[in-house]
C-alpha cells in the first residue's frame, strides 16, 4: 500500500490488485468515499466466466478466457451500484489524428478538476512492464492520478506501487489499433452513492453470472465451452501434432494464470467474493459455496501444474493430454453443480 | 490456496510482485503478493522464444534478401499486418506488398515516416535491421 496524492491534493491509497478491471472499478469507488474491495467489485460485475473460441485467433491461437467480456465488468457494477459515471471514447475522423489530442487534452483536464480517470490501454506500449508481459493485447485498465513533468503517475493494480509513464508511450497505449480497440476509452465517476445497495447488487450479480455460465446457448462459452476445450485438449496431439498442441495448452495456461487473474483464472477471487456475500447475507449456504469454489480453483492449479509438466518435458513425462482434459472435465462437472446450486439460493435471497 | 501455498519459486517477474488470492488461517481470504510460479514461467517461456525464434528467422531472412526490414521491425513489436496496416494507414495489401525487399527499397520518405512513427522507430532504424541476434 502506498499514498499518492492526486491533482487535487487529495490522498490515493494505492493497493495492490490480482486483475486489471476490478482493480480499477474498487480504485474509482473507493476515491469517492465507498469502500469496495476487489473481489466485491468483480461479484458485482459479473466477472466470472469461461470461453473457448477457436476461430477468433490472438497471436495465431485460438482465445480462452476465464473473465467476462473487457469492459463489461465496470460498466455492469456502474449500473448495478448507481452512481453517475461519465465514459469517452474518441473515434478516428478521416486522416488526422486530431482525435489524439482531444483524447489528451480531455484526460487533463478531468484530471484538474481533481478526479482520478480510469483508462484502457494497450499492454504492449506500457514501457513500465517487464518485457516478457508486452503483448499486443487491447485490454488493459489502469488509473491515472496526476500529471506529472514528461508525463502522468500511473495507479496500475496489478502492479505494487504507482508508476511512471511518459506521455508518449500512454498516447499510443490509449489510442493503439487491432482487435478490441480502446479508442482512447477514458471513463470516471462523478458522483457515486455514499450506501450503496449491495445486497440488490449481489442478486443481481449472482443470478446473471449463473445465466452466463449455464444458459447460454452457444457451444463455445460457460460449461459447454468448458466441456468443449477439454475434449479439444484431450484430441489435440492427434489433431495438430505435438508440437502445436502442447503450445495451445500453454496458451489457456497462461490466460487462467498469467494475465492478472489471482489464481486459478479468476476462481480464487470469485470464491473471496462468495465469502464477503456470505457475510452480507448472514447464509451459510454461500459460504459452503465459497469453499466448493476454492476446491474447483485448485483443481484448475493441479492442471496448469500438469499442462507445465507435458510442456516441459515434450512428452517424456507421465503427465498426458488426456489427464489434463481429464482435470478440466472434473472442474466443468463441478462447476456445474456450483452454479446450478448458486442458481437455486440467490432466487431465495431477499434483498 | 492457503497463504503458505502461494508460490514464491522465483523471481521471473523482473521483480515486480503479482497479487494472488489465498486463504489465511481463519480460512479468510487475503490478497498475497507472489513473486512467480514454475508451472507459469514454463508456459510463458514457450510462448516468448516461439516470438523469438521467429523473430530471428525474420532477421536472417532480411540479410538473405528473401524479406524487407519492415516485416523485421513489424514482428519486433509483436504486429501483424492487420495491427500495422491500421496504426500507419496504409492498406493491408500494401503494406503486405512493401515486405518483399525489391518493392520496399523503392518507398519514398512520406510512406516510410508513416511506418517509422506507427513502429516507434526512427526512419534509419526502419531501414536497417541489427547485425548480430537481440531486441
Amino acid at each position: 500500500m502506498t499514498t499518492e496524492l492526486t491533482t487535487g491534493g487529495k490522498p490515493f491509497v494505492h493497493r495492490h490488485y490480482a486483475h486489471c478491471e476490478s482493480g480499477v472499478t474498487s480504485a474509482l469507488f473507493r476515491d469517492k468515499g465507498v469502500e469496495i474491495s476487489e473481489s466485491l467489485a468483480f461479484g458485482i460485475g459479473s466477472g466470472i466466466f469461461f470461453g473457448h473460441f477457436p476461430f477468433i485467433k490472438w497471436v495465431g491461437m485460438p482465445i480462452s478466457t476465464y473473465r467476462s467480456r473487457p469492459g463489461s465488468l465496470f460498466a455492469k457494477v456502474a449500473k448495478r451500484l448507481g452512481g453517475r459515471f461519465i465514459t469517452k471514447k474518441y473515434r478516428k475522423i478521416g486522416w488526422s489524428d486530431r482525435h489524439v489530442q482531444t483524447g489528451m487534452d480531455d484526460l487533463r483536464r478531468v484530471l484538474k478538476e481533481g478526479h482520478i480517470v480510469g483508462l484502457t490501454t494497450n499492454i504492449y506500449w506500457l514501457s513500465y512492464f517487464p518485457n516478457r508481459f508486452r503483448f499486443q493485447f487491447n485490454g488493459h485498465n489502469i488509473v491515472v492520478l496526476r500529471e506529472t513533468e514528461n508525463g502522468f503517475r500511473i495507479s496500475d493494480p496489478v502492479l505494487e506501487h504507482p508508476v511512471d509513464c511518459l506521455t508518449e508511450d500512454l498516447e499510443r497505449a490509449r489510442f493503439a489499433r487491432g482487435p478490441l480497440e480502446p479508442k482512447g476509452f477514458m471513463y470516471y465517476a462523478e458522483t457515486v452513492p455514499q450506501n450503496p445497495d449491495l445486497r440488490t447488487a449481489c442478486i443481481e450479480a449472482l443470478k446473471d453470472s449463473c445465466n452466463m455460465m449455464l444458459r447460454i446457448p452457444f457451444p463455445f462459452v460457460g460449461i459447454r465451452g468448458m466441456r468443449y476445450l477439454a475434449k479439444v485438449t484431450i484430441k489435440s496431439p492427434d489433431t495438430f501434432g505435438f508440437q502445436e498442441a502442447c503450445r495451445r495448452l500453454a496458451t489457456v495456461v497462461r490466460m487462467q494464470e498469467e494475465v492478472g487473474t489471482g489464481g486459478a483464472g479468476f476462481r480464487f477471487m470469485y470464491a473471496a467474493f462468495l465469502q464477503e456475500a456470505a457475510d452480507l447475507f448472514g447464509s451459510s449456504e454461500l459460504a459452503e459455496l465459497s469453499r466448493e469454489m476454492t476446491a474447483i480453483g485448485d483443481i484448475w492449479r493441479e492442471f496448469a501444474v500438469v499442462s507445465a509438466r507435458i510442456v516441459k518435458k515434450r512428452g517424456q513425462a507421465e503427465e498426458t493430454f488426456a489427464k489434463a482434459g481429464g482435470l478440466m472435465m472434473i472442474c466443468a462437472g463441478r462447476e456445474e453443480q456450483l452454479f446450478r446450486n448458486l442458481d437455486r439460493i440467490a432466487r431465495k435471497l431477499k434483498a | 490456496m492457503k497463504v503458505n501455498e502461494v508460490p514464491q519459486d522465483i523471481t521471473f517477474y523482473e521483480g515486480v510482485k503479482r497479487a494472488c488470492y489465498a486463504l489465511n488461517e481463519e480460512g479468510k481470504y487475503v490478497v498475497v503478493p507472489s513473486t512467480g510460479w514454475d508451472a507459469e514461467d514454463v508456459v510463458n517461456s514457450l510462448a516468448v522464444d516461439d516470438l523469438a525464434v521467429m523473430l530471428e528467422e525474420t532477421r536472417n531472412a532480411v540479410w538473405a534478401g528473401l524479406k524487407s526490414p519492415l516485416c523485421y521491425h513489424m514482428e519486433r513489436r509483436q504486429m501483424n499486418p492487420d495491427i500495422l496496416a491500421k496504426t500507419a494507414g496504409i492498406a493491408v495489401f500494401r503494406v503486405k506488398r512493401h515486405f518483399r525487399p525489391e518493392i520496399f527499397v523503392k518507398l519514398n520518405s512520406s510512406v516510410l515516416n508513416r511506418y517509422a512513427q506507427a513502429l516507434a522507430v526512427t526512419v534509419e532504424e526502419l531501414l536497417t535491421v541489427p547485425q548480430s541476434q537481440g531486441r
